[in-house]
């Protein structure tokens, strides 16, 4: 049997395909069975529970799809009471809870009571949301202060640390960099870009937050691109995603250097998109008789 | 709740813009409740990357499941090109439901593509009720039977909106319970003259995940932001902000 099973900083995946955060939930296990996922990532959670920003908050366009959700999620109270529960008695892979802040307190906050609880493998620390102000891409598109929020985190567990980094900013590399040198054990990349819709017909904006969040397989070039650049900045593995949809798009990201990818609008396409996707792996895998780790950034 | 791709027993045209998809699934038709929706979409390359569409349940007839379709874009427009034997893809049963009473005396509102769900909760409601079924639209093509039609441009019925004689309905006779579905301007409207009984709303959203996962489809409510997929579709008309809509 080759191997797809990949190296994640901390810990070995036996799949190398997580899914985005904020795009799945345990009822997708109604579809497929979830050992075909390397991890299971939560929607970000933050201290206090946030509300969202107002509807309309989806825009589908030709080559993907807009969204300014805004984090709307129960807070860390209710997700320890309730959902940390539920998905420790639902799953038998891996959890990582991605998580966000307003201010660098708020993040040490979160992560310290987190810490107290078992069952969590690690953590994905959002910097990237587009769709907050004052929030998620504030703390991501300053090097300096990445440094500081994950050398603080980093001191604070021995678990699995993941930046979900954000490619609204001029350099990722040096981002990238600076949540390295801090302490992170692991790097997600991309969030959304920022993207807008407008109808042409009435002027008005088609989301309630006119520049909101892309996503989608009109990104999959540039989530290639900065995959690319990002693993040669740094040792640490990335997890990869942006646009893929296909075990063929999976590919092309190993190739680039992703240790992992992610899978997120393409969950509302196909619903299926994971479990194909790991089967092509394999299948491919298979037929040119190499373990998944062989190809790793092995682009030529 | 499952995932299946079903070969489409029948796609009918019922007016210039609508079609009626019928699917036979048994395990699909013991699962539906009056309210509930389905994701579907054509599984047609050109549809690969697209979302899925949430409809709502038409009919349920022994193991056949209809669906009456607006075509609109793209994605309703591939799904009125399916032939009998051609596929879609398909999940559900989804969201909630409306609660069935007895010995009610029932107003049943609906609007546009509001009208699919009301006629299949009316087929669920027994004959301890006493319902009026009043259906609106632009024109003569966008009503379905029912006991009063509204339409706006007079081709058919009474012209007007479909909330044009609530008021006076409602003086006239005392009803329990009002379900209605349809525009957000409708059912704000009926909102505000359906004081007395007690009213249930479906409620029509733009979708991505359709299973509570993605929060694309929020509305505000008096606890906040819910999911009209998963809190609702239906939600009880005093639970909702409807100054916010």
């Amino acid at each position: 049997m080759n191997d797809i099973s990949t190296s994640l900083g901390k810990i070995t995946l036996k799949s190398p395909i997580l899914n985005a955060s904020g795009t799945f939930g345990t009822e997708y296990f109604n579809f497929f069975e979830q050992e075909v996922l390397g991890a299971y990532v939560t929607k970000t959670i933050t201290l206090k529970p946030k509300e969202g920003n107002p509807s309309p908050r989806l825009y589908e366009t030709e080559t993907g799809l807009l969204n300014a959700i805004g984090l709307q999620n129960p807070g860390l109270k209710s997700f320890l009471n309730n959902d940390l529960f539920e998905l420790k008695d639902c799953l038998t892979i891996p959890l990582i809870v991605s998580f966000s802040g307003a201010t660098e307190d708020e993040f040490i906050r979160v992560m310290e009571a987190l810490e107290l609880h078992s069952g969590i493998c690690g953590y994905e620390i959002n910097i990237s949301c587009p769709n907050v102000k004052n929030e998620g891409i504030a703390f991501g598109t300053d090097s300096d202060i990445v440094f500081n929020l994950v050398e603080r985190l980093a001191e604070l567990t021995e678990r699995e640390l993941i930046v979900k980094l954000s490619p609204n900013v001029a350099d990722i590399a040096l981002i990238a960099q600076a949540a390295e040198a801090g302490g992170a054990s692991a790097l997600s990349l991309i969030n959304t870009l920022y993207g807008m819709a407008i109808d042409w017909e009435t002027g008005k904006s088609r989301l309630s937050t006119p520049v909101c969040g892309y996503s989608g397989m009109g990104i999959k070039p540039v989530a290639l691109a900065l995959t690319y650049q990002t693993t040669r900045a740094v040792k640490i593995p990335v997890i990869a995603m942006g646009g893929i949809h296909s075990w063929q798009d999976a590919l092309e990201f190993f190739y680039a250097g992703a240790s992992a990818i992610a899978i997120g609008t393409a969950n509302f396409s196909n619903p299926l998109t994971i479990p194909e996707i790991h089967h092509g792996l394999q299948t491919f895998l298979k037929q040119h008789n190499l373990n998944l780790r062989d190809i790793i950034g092995k682009v030529n | 709740m499952q995932y299946k791709i079903l070969p489409v027993e029948k796609v009918e045209k019922i007016r210039t813009n609508y079609i009626q998809i019928t699917i036979n699934d048994e395990e699909f038709a013991s699962q539906c409740s009056p309210g509930n929706f389905f994701q579907i979409k054509a599984a047609l390359a050109s549809q690969n990357r697209r979302l899925f569409k949430p409809i709502s349940v038409f009919q349920v007839e022994g193991y056949h499941i209809s669906f009456i379709i607006k075509v609109i874009g793209p994605g309703t427009r591939a799904l009125a090109s399916l032939e009998s034997g051609e596929k879609l893809m398909i999940y559900g049963p989804l969201g909630n439901s409306f609660p069935l009473v007895q010995d009610s005396n029932i107003l049943l509102v609906s609007g546009g593509t509001g009208y699919p769900p009301l006629a299949y909760l009316k087929s669920k409601l027994d004959s301890s009720n006493n319902i009026l079924f009043l259906d609106g639209g632009a024109s003569k093509d966008d009503i379905f039977p029912c006991d009063y039609a509204y339409t706006i441009d007079g081709s058919l019925g009474i012209q007007g909106m479909v909330t044009k004689d609530i008021a006076e309905f409602l003086k006239k006779e005392s009803f329990d319970c009002v379900y209605s579905c349809g525009p957000i301007s409708m059912l704000k409207t009926l909102a505000q003259i359906v004081s007395q009984a007690k009213q249930y709303v479906s409620m029509e959203a733009y979708m991505a995940c359709g299973m509570g996962v993605c929060y694309g489809c929020v509305i505000p409510t008096i606890d906040g932001y819910k999911r009209v997929c998963y809190d609702g579709p239906v939600f009880e008309a005093e639970t909702i902000l409807w100054a916010e809509l």
